[in-house]
């Protein structure tokens, strides 16, 4: 490498470093502060906690006097049974859109796309008025339904380009073979679509987890707050506590981060695969 | 070309094909009719009705639009809804592209190291919950904390800490700069992914003609990604004009100071569930959804027939 | 086993017409190659025999049973991809084994099966292993035996060796030859490879735009081809096409004439002076010879010399080019004036529409 070569690699590490501390830098400063005690925090709020300043009053209070268990066991359910059944019906769905050739596919492609650009947001006021007269607003049950009418369009658009790329003589070759329509597509289909699985990831999931809006507007009470809704509102109830603000937010925070690091490989690839163009 | 679609369905009994396509398509499309397209069809009919304080219901056609334009009451916090909502979206474009496509033409740069420790550390405020990210800094950039005024003052600029968030002139754009600081992730690693899928050969051949690394990008890599930009933009559009989140965990549903942050997010919240200053009215709240969905649709126009249509793919 | 009837087939795609009314019988055992030019619709005559691809009318025949409209499950077929096409999140018995559940074969017959078709293509050690671990030949070899353990009645390939290495390809296509000695069973072929197609089949059918243009026997097409699309595709190098007329018509004999090569005469029926024709001769068989009816001479051009025979590339007096194979030896050197013969039967002469005449009589 010449010199020249040299200082300019240096300079773009030094832009990149740069970038990441203001990426990481707010949510470390958080996480870190929430580990100590008041003084320390308004004191030296960028050094580390240290055996001098730790303290876990803040995530004391936090489960004190929120129900943030719930909320957690809340956030997962729904965003797991979300995630399974974005997944199952996006992948049929896609699966039918793009494998069988019927009259009016192009159409109902079309229909299915128009929740791509438009936010089912806008429909508040009537899904409100649907759950309630269904009995079942302030259940988790309204917000998965809500999310899986939101997820499904961005996964089967997705999930479509993921089916495209599965060789045809593998769907012909399992005709050959005598195997099922339905069987062709569980068996020999969706097995295939494990790498796409972090691509909807990214675009339907993280969305949901994070959600504020429908929990706000579905559901009143805290058993069936999610962490975001929850955590907003603890917030709120307690802005002066800085000890329990900080842990609230690290509580929100850490869970994410953590699965995030483990997938985040595999996340990443899902998102620069190209299936999203 | 042979087409990927199968030919099966042609030998196939009317009957089988058609239990296959309700089996397939059935749960899908019943949700998201059920939860998607039909509450928004309920909510623009909604939207041209009244209701009395008894809770009757009477149709008033358009009625809703001309008070939500026309009525001072009305049109005015709309109007400035729709004004901060455009500069937010100003923002994001002006801030979050070009900072996304410095920081992907950075990652592709060929034999960089540390390229998945930065990817990873970057997209991370990307994952994260707009409310909790809105908090953080709400605090950070506190005065009461003191954390920003510090940063500043340690590198000499003391003297220009404000409390961005708290004042009306800066609040607005000081939240859009949050927003895009969680977001440019998004732009990041779309533009970053079709970087990558520019073939190796090309950069090869421009390096035999003698360009330097920035006019590569310049010149080469920058047209091949545009439909990626463009791409970008519009989400961003569609998520900025949809955005509620940010804004009301930080500055609650009044949008403060005085609705210097209002948009047409926390508009619509305000509008349908009401709040210390009024009642909430579920139809003129579908009245403003309704304007928000064209809102929406005529910038999809807009992006469909005048950058679309000029913009050209390129196969590799 | 059984036969195999396809009776004024096509298909369209839109308004192009890819299949155009093609007949074929094949015979119970019959091992049956498909050669023809790119996109001529081999592979979608393949798919519309095995049930992947619907007819735009016509009929097929599997055993004499009519399959229009059975799945091709139901039809007694077995097919191996060029892709090969395994199910790659199954192993090797998991994909031989994976069809035949669904077609009600009992476990214990399953077991037998594959383990026969196994020691037949000598995959026993695989079985465990997954397609990725696989080499090129192996993965074919356990695409054949996935085709093998279904026992189909009629055995359909679609270019299965195009993605093997050349030696690898001879020895997989001598083995192909051995199961079908084997197996007995009905195969239909489609292949790029003219060796291919001259070594394993029984018959072979040539297509060109969608139509068949001759079905027959290897040395039939080669020796007989029934038309110049027929002939200019059977042999490698192609064959050499000299235009020609008919200069005089005395009794049953007609004089054809042409600039590049000496007239001679044609026991023709129904030629008439003046007719244009085309005359053929393969490289293989011009020499330097004095008994032919059919001689043509130039100038040396270009050599290549392959060792056992060398191709010389000849100018004739016209201008045109024309290719000798040359055995032995006595190779011509570059700028050599050369006067070369075919014998009798080796002269194929086709008329104005590109059928063939007939070849011309010893005089
Ligand atoms: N789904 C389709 N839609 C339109 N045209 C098609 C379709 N499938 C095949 N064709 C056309 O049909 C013709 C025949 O195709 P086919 O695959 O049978 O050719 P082939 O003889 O197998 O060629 P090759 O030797 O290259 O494999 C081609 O011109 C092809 O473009
Ligand atoms: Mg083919």
């Amino acid at each position: 490498m010449t010199t020249e070569q040299r200082a300019r690699s240096l300079g773009v590490h030094v832009v990149l470093i740069a970038y990441s501390l203001l990426a990481v830098g707010p949510i470390l400063l958080v996480v870190m502060n929430s580990f100590k005690m008041r003084n320390a925090i308004f004191g030296s709020p960028l050094a580390p906690p240290d055996a001098a300043t730790f303290s876990l009053i803040g995530y004391e209070k936090v489960f004190r006097s929120s129900h943030i268990l719930t909320y957690y066991s809340n956030s997962l359910i729904v965003t797991l049974v979300s995630m399974a059944l974005v997944l199952l019906f996006g992948a049929m769905a896609a699966w039918a859109l793009t494998e069988y050739r019927f009259r009016g596919s192009t159409a109902l492609a079309l229909f299915l796309s128009i929740g791509i650009m438009v936010p089912i947001r806008l429909g508040s006021v009537a899904i409100l008025n649907m759950m309630r007269s269904a009995g079942l607003n302030d259940t988790l049950t309204a917000l998965i339904l809500v999310y899986v009418a939101q997820g499904l369009p961005m996964s089967i658009f997705i999930l479509s380009e993921f089916i495209q790329q599965i060789p045809k003589d593998l769907r012909d070759a399992a005709r050959c073979d005598g195997v099922p329509e339905t069987r062709i597509f569980f068996e020999v289909v969706a097995p295939l679509l494990r790498p796409a699985i972090a691509t909807v990831a990214v675009f339907t999931i993280v969305p949901i987890w994070n959600d504020l809006w429908f929990p706000l507007i579905l559901t009143s009470s805290d058993s069936t707050h999610t962490v975001t809704l929850g955590v907003q509102q603890f917030l709120g109830q307690y802005i002066t506590d800085w000890n329990s603000v900080l842990a609230a937010l690290s509580m929100a925070i850490l869970p994410v981060v953590i699965i995030y690091v483990i997938l985040s490989r595999q996340l990443i690839a899902g998102l620069t695969s190209g299936a999203v163009k | 070309m042979p087409e990927s679609v199968s030919n099966i369905t042609a030998q196939m009994p009317r009957a089988k094909l058609a239990g296959l396509l309700l089996f397939f398509l059935g749960p899908a499309v019943a949700i998201y009719t059920l939860f998607s397209i039909y509450p928004l069809v309920a909510t623009m009919a909604l939207s041209t009705y009244t209701s009395d304080p008894s809770g009757a219901r009477s149709f008033v056609g358009l009625a809703n639009f001309k008070t939500l334009l026309g009525d001072a009451l009305w049109s005015k916090p709309f109007w400035n809804a729709l004004g901060n909502n455009l500069i937010f979206f100003a923002v994001h474009m002006c801030v979050q592209n070009p900072v996304g496509i410095a920081l992907a033409g950075l990652l592709s740069l060929p034999g960089l190291r540390l390229r998945g420790f930065y990817r990873t550390v970057m997209f991370l405020p990307t994952m994260l919950s707009v409310v909790i990210v809105g908090f953080s800094w709400n605090l950070i950039l506190s005065p009461l904390w003191g954390v920003a005024a510090g940063a500043l003052k340690a590198v000499g600029l003391g003297s220009l800490f404000a409390p961005w968030l708290g004042l009306e002139s800066s609040a607005l754009v000081t939240l859009s700069l949050i927003s895009v600081w969680q977001f440019v992730g998004i732009p990041m690693m779309l533009i970053y992914a079709a970087l990558l899928n520019i073939p190796d050969e090309l950069i090869d051949a421009a390096r035999v003609d003698g360009l330097g690394q920035f006019r590569i990008f310049f010149h080469i890599k920058l047209p091949l990604v545009l439909p990626t930009i463009s791409l970008v933009s519009v989400l961003t559009f569609v998520a900025n004009f949809n955005a509620f989140d940010l804004i009301y965990s930080v500055k609650g549903a009044l949008a403060g100071p005085n609705f210097a942050t209002d948009i047409l997010g926390t508009f619509f919240y305000r509008t349908f569930f009401g709040n210390q200053l009024q009642l909430g009215n579920p139809t003129m709240g579908s009245a403003v959804a309704t304007v928000m969905f064209f809102i929406i649709l005529l910038g999809l126009c807009l992006y469909l027939f005048f950058v679309q249509r000029r913009i050209r793919r390129y196969a590799f | 086993m059984a036969n195999l009837r396809i009776e004024h087939l096509h298909k369209r795609y839109g308004a192009t017409a890819v299949l155009n009314d093609v007949n074929l019988k094949i015979e119970d055992g019959e091992f049956v190659v498909l050669v023809g030019p790119s996109g001529c619709g081999k592979s979608t005559l393949l798919r519309m025999i095995a049930g992947l691809d619907g007819a735009s009318g016509g009929d097929i025949h599997i055993a004499d049973k009519l399959v229009n409209t059975l799945a091709p499950a139901d039809r007694g077929i077995a097919m191996v991809f060029q892709s090969y096409a395994l199910y790659p999140h199954m192993n090797v018995r998991k994909n031989m084994t994976f069809g035949l559940k669904f077609t009600g074969v009992p476990p214990a017959e399953r077991e037998r099966r594959v383990t026969e078709a196994a020691r037949m293509l000598r995959l026993d050690e695989l079985l465990g292993r997954y397609p990725r671990d696989l080499s090129g030949g192996q993965r074919q070899r356990v695409a054949i035996g996935r085709a093998i353990v279904r026992e189909p009645a009629v055995f359909l390939f679609d270019e299965p060796l195009s993605n093997l290495d050349a030696a690898l390809r001879v020895s997989t296509r001598v083995e192909i030859a051995n199961l079908h000695r084997m197996l007995k069973s009905t195969i239909v072929y489609v292949t790029h490879d003219q060796v291919e197609a001259m070594t394993l089949a029984d018959r072979i059918v040539v297509m060109n735009k969608g139509c068949i243009e001759q079905v027959g026997r290897p040395l039939d097409l080669y020796y007989a081809p029934a038309n110049l699309f027929v002939a200019g595709f059977i042999g490698s190098p192609a064959m050499n096409f000299f235009e020609a007329k008919v200069a005089g018509v005395e009794g049953a004999c007609a004089r054809v004439d042409g600039p590049g090569f000496r007239s001679f005469d044609l026991p023709a029926t129904s030629l008439k002076m003046g007719d244009t024709l085309t005359v053929g001769v393969r490289p293989e068989h011009l020499a330097r010879r004095e008994d032919g009816s059919f001689t043509v001479e130039g100038v040396v051009e270009l050599v290549e010399r392959l060792g056992e025979s060398s191709f010389a590339y000849v100018r004739r007096a016209d201008d045109r080019l024309f290719v000798a194979e040359v055995r032995g030896r006595q190779t011509p050197t570059p700028g050599e004036r050369v006067a070369l013969a075919a014998a009798n039967r080796d002269v194929h002469v086709f008329d104005s529409s590109g059928l063939r005449v007939s070849s011309p009589t010893n005089t």
